[in-house]
């Protein structure tokens, strides 16, 4: 069952479910299966971001023994946690350490940064935690990247980095959010992490290339870090005053649905996305949260 | 003797190598380790920026020790420690000895250069850097042989992983990765001017085939101050009367100090290499502490030393009536890192050393040619095509040896102007092509961008109207960081770009109403 297949099926279920309103009849294993977004609030962000993971069917259903698996932060700034422009490093952490419980054989954290990505993973407090973690914390090596066929609206192939494409399986962790152009990014925005070559010609058709990126990079899981937000000057921000603390994280297969639930946090609509909005259009996820059976959890 | 020197040389070789390639980030905002501190024992360094600048750098007593340790033991920094002199001892030894050749008489051509360099800083033109040995050596190193290695490294190694051959690629990748965390710079360097600096540099070494030493013995201001101040030193050579003559110790003697004409040794020139000392098979050499003077004069000539001083003091006026001197010019694209003094102060001070260039985050600061005036010569310029100015890094001023970049604290850093962004609307994607992009605004580091948009709404070719988000930039925000032109997508020209306009330090250059 491929991905698409499991959310038509997990759609139709939550559906007959709702008519016949039989909850019982499953075990709590199985109903945890269908939850499509989890959202987690709490104080601490591992302990939210462990319940929120553990929620969508915890991480054993996403990681398997023996597997490679690439987590793939944001890590774009040098900026330091507080302000919001890069991945918690205890979301990071937390990812990491489940990633090995569930039986991985090696978690391998990068990012290509905008800035200096030894300053970027130092100030971000990434490389220590993940380290810390036990990941493979490691800088992009230029001679990765492929150049792959995407034949997409807008991206007919692009160099793309090898590590993510052969690993077992990816984690993205990405934060959320503003951006002048894209609106917000969270989850589809942050492949562009592993895009080598100019990508900075990408923003002239951004929503399509988001969206024809993520029909060549499929993660096994979303985790969208909302304990802090940017909500202006993004995505670099460096001003406190544009950081609110929402002590939240999103846990969630669908990269639409998890997009269009972040656009909530900022007061918007997943529909006020261009990328969301074109990624339901081509069958890639759900944007109507209405459709979505989201459980929300206090830790 | 000769063994104990040559571990003494290899160990400041290997020390200065050590923290030269210490001098990069490691993503901290300091380095942890002192790199510049060889050029902060430089004496000829401390005397020409008192003259020029009538300042000092903050670690100046360790100059002060050399000088110290030079009038008791003479030259011996020359000879045990400096290590462009080791590498030109070492290339010096790819020279064939031939018995009975001649040296040159030379020897005085390094104090008129002293000299040249000391009048001409007393009249605030600072350009010993060009000929102070640390100061060539580690700019050399920096800009030109150092990305060469890493270049030649990188090509050996990706060679090696394009072959692709199970087994082999594993075995080059680890070595290759344990190079890179030691001894390989983070990204390959690369500079303006590196072929002609490095040309400079590989022919000073090449001198030594002409004559081994020949930097030393003939050029090198450093040596020269050294020399004069040896002249006064403590220790001597002596030599008894079992001395035949024979003449075994001249063509060892590292300075071309006349060991084998006795009385007319020449302690100015001698590096106290003792070579003489283990080579007399009449043993009658010996060095020792004694008041006796029993030397050769230094013979300069009044004409000559006249003549070198009246150089430097024409080259004053020479070099610094271009436009740059007039008030309110500007080159604009002579943007200094930040932290810069005032450019007339600048000059007084920077060594042209590279170390700012060297530790630079981006590779954005470059080498001079003649932006600054020849005056200015290798100074550092931003280029943000090359790289731009990280947000939050303050790496140039914590490596400046002479205060020409002031160490900065972070908040002040942030807060520093090195230029002001422009944007060509002619060439700018949403202004000129109906077509979106927000890079600049993107990647602008303030906390309140700098740049930020108007909305317009223009047709493109069919009619088609099209709401773009065209870029503006605010001058009294932007620092002139330059990552809006390092990141612009409009590659050759740029549609937005950095010049020196609005710098903090300058009062004149400036646009705004202040």
């Amino acid at each position: 069952m491929d991905r698409r297949e499991f959310l038509k099926f997990t759609a139709i279920a939550g559906l007959g479910l709702s008519v016949t309103g039989t909850d019982r009849f499953f075990s709590s294993a199985e109903a945890s299966d269908k939850i499509d977004l989890a959202v987690a609030h709490g104080a601490s962000p591992s302990m939210i971001t462990r319940a929120a993971i553990d929620a969508v069917g915890g991480m054993k259903k996403f990681v398997s023994k023996g597997d490679i698996v690439v987590v793939k932060p944001n890590i774009a700034f040098d900026r330091l946690p507080e302000h919001a422009a890069t991945t918690n490093p205890e979301v990071v952490t937390v990812v990491v350490q489940m990633c090995y419980e569930a039986g991985a054989k090696k978690v391998k954290v990068f990012d290509r940064t905008v800035n200096d990505a030894r300053r970027c993973y130092v100030q971000s407090g990434i490389a220590d935690a993940a380290k810390a973690a036990g990941a493979d914390v490691s800088y992009i090596d230029e001679r990765k990247f492929k150049e792959i066929n995407i034949n997409g609206g807008a991206l007919k192939s692009w160099p793309l980095y090898t590590e993510v494409l052969e690993a077992d399986k990816v984690i993205n962790i990405p934060i959320a959010k503003h951006h002048s152009l894209a609106g917000l990014t969270m989850a589809m925005k942050n492949w562009m992490g592993v895009m080598g070559g100019r990508r900075n010609s990408v923003h002239q058709r951004l929503d399509e290339s988001l969206v024809d990126l993520a029909l060549v990079i499929k993660p096994a899981l979303t985790v969208l870090d909302a304990v802090r937000i940017l909500t202006a000057n993004g995505p670099q921000g460096g001003d406190l005053k544009d950081v609110k603390k929402l002590d939240t994280v999103i846990a969630g297969i669908d990269q639409v649905a998890v997009d269009s639930y972040g656009a909530t946090l900022f007061g918007m609509k997943g529909s006020d996305l261009g990328y969301v909005r074109l990624g339901d259009k081509m069958g890639l996820g759900v944007m109507d949260l209405s459709k979505l059976k989201i459980k929300k959890i206090n830790v | 003797m000769q063994n104990l020197r040559r571990l003494s040389q290899g160990i400041f070789l290997l020390i200065f190598l050590f923290l030269f390639v210490q001098t990069e980030s490691k993503g901290n905002d300091a380095l942890g380790y002192p790199v510049k501190i060889f050029l902060d024992f430089d004496p000829l360094i401390l005397t020409t920026t008192l003259l020029s600048a009538h300042a000092a750098a903050k670690a100046f007593y360790l100059s002060i020790a050399l000088i110290v340790v030079t009038l008791l033991l003479g030259r011996v920094f020359c000879g045990w420690a400096c290590p462009l002199g080791t590498l030109n001892n070492l290339m010096g030894a790819l020279k064939k000895a031939r018995p009975g050749e001649k040296t040159r008489n030379w020897r005085r051509a390094k104090y008129y250069v002293l000299i040249f360099v000391l009048v001409s800083s007393s009249f605030t033109l600072q350009l010993v850097g060009i000929m102070d040995p640390l100061s060539l050596l580690i700019r050399s190193l920096s800009l030109s042989i150092y990305p060469l290695f890493n270049y030649g490294v990188r090509a050996f190694f990706d060679a090696l992983y394009d072959l692709n051959i199970q087994g082999l690629v594993d075995m080059s990748e680890s070595l290759y990765s344990l190079l890179k965390k030691s001894v390989l710079s983070f990204q390959q360097p690369l500079y303006k001017q590196s072929v002609f600096i490095g040309f400079l540099f590989f022919g000073i070494m090449a001198l030594n085939l002409l004559e081994r030493r020949f930097w030393c013995r003939y050029l090198c201001p450093l040596g020269a101050l050294l020399g004069i101040l040896s002249r006064y030193s403590l220790l001597k050579r002596t030599v008894s009367e079992g001395c035949n003559s024979c003449g075994a110790c001249a063509p060892v003697c590292q300075g071309n100090a006349s060991p084998d004409r006795k009385e007319e040794w020449r302690d100015a020139e001698c590096f106290y290499c003792w070579n003489c000392d283990d080579v007399c098979p009449q043993n009658a050499v010996s060095f020792g502490f004694t008041q006796r003077k029993v030397t050769a004069a230094m013979d300069l000539g009044r004409r000559r030393v006249i003549t070198s001083a009246l150089s430097g003091l024409v080259a004053v006026p020479l070099l610094k009536s271009i436009p740059l001197s007039k008030s309110g010019f500007s080159d604009p694209a002579l943007i200094r890192p930040p932290g810069s003094l005032e450019e007339k102060e600048f000059l007084k001070r920077c060594v042209k050393c590279g170390e700012c260039m060297k530790v630079c985050i981006t590779n954005g600061l470059q080498p001079t040619l003649l932006e600054a005036g020849l005056e200015g010569i290798w100074s550092p310029v931003l280029v943000p095509r090359m790289g731009y100015c990280e947000y939050r890094c303050t790496l140039c001023g914590q490596v400046c040896p002479t205060g020409a970049i002031k160490k900065l604290d972070l908040k002040e850093k942030m807060k520093v102007k090195i230029g002001l962004a422009m944007i060509d609307k002619g060439r700018c994607l949403p202004y000129a092509h109906a077509t979106p992009c927000i890079v600049c605004e993107e990647v602008c580091p303030t906390p309140k961008k700098a740049i930020w948009f108007e909305e317009a709404r223009v047709k493109d070719r069919e009619g088609k109207e099209k709401v773009m988000k065209q870029p503006r930039v605010d001058l009294e925000l932007c620092i002139g960081c330059g990552i809006c032109e390092t990141d612009c997508p409009v590659v050759g020209q740029p549609a937005i770009y950095v010049i020196s306009v609005g710098e903090s330090r300058s009062k004149e250059n400036q646009i705004l109403l202040q």
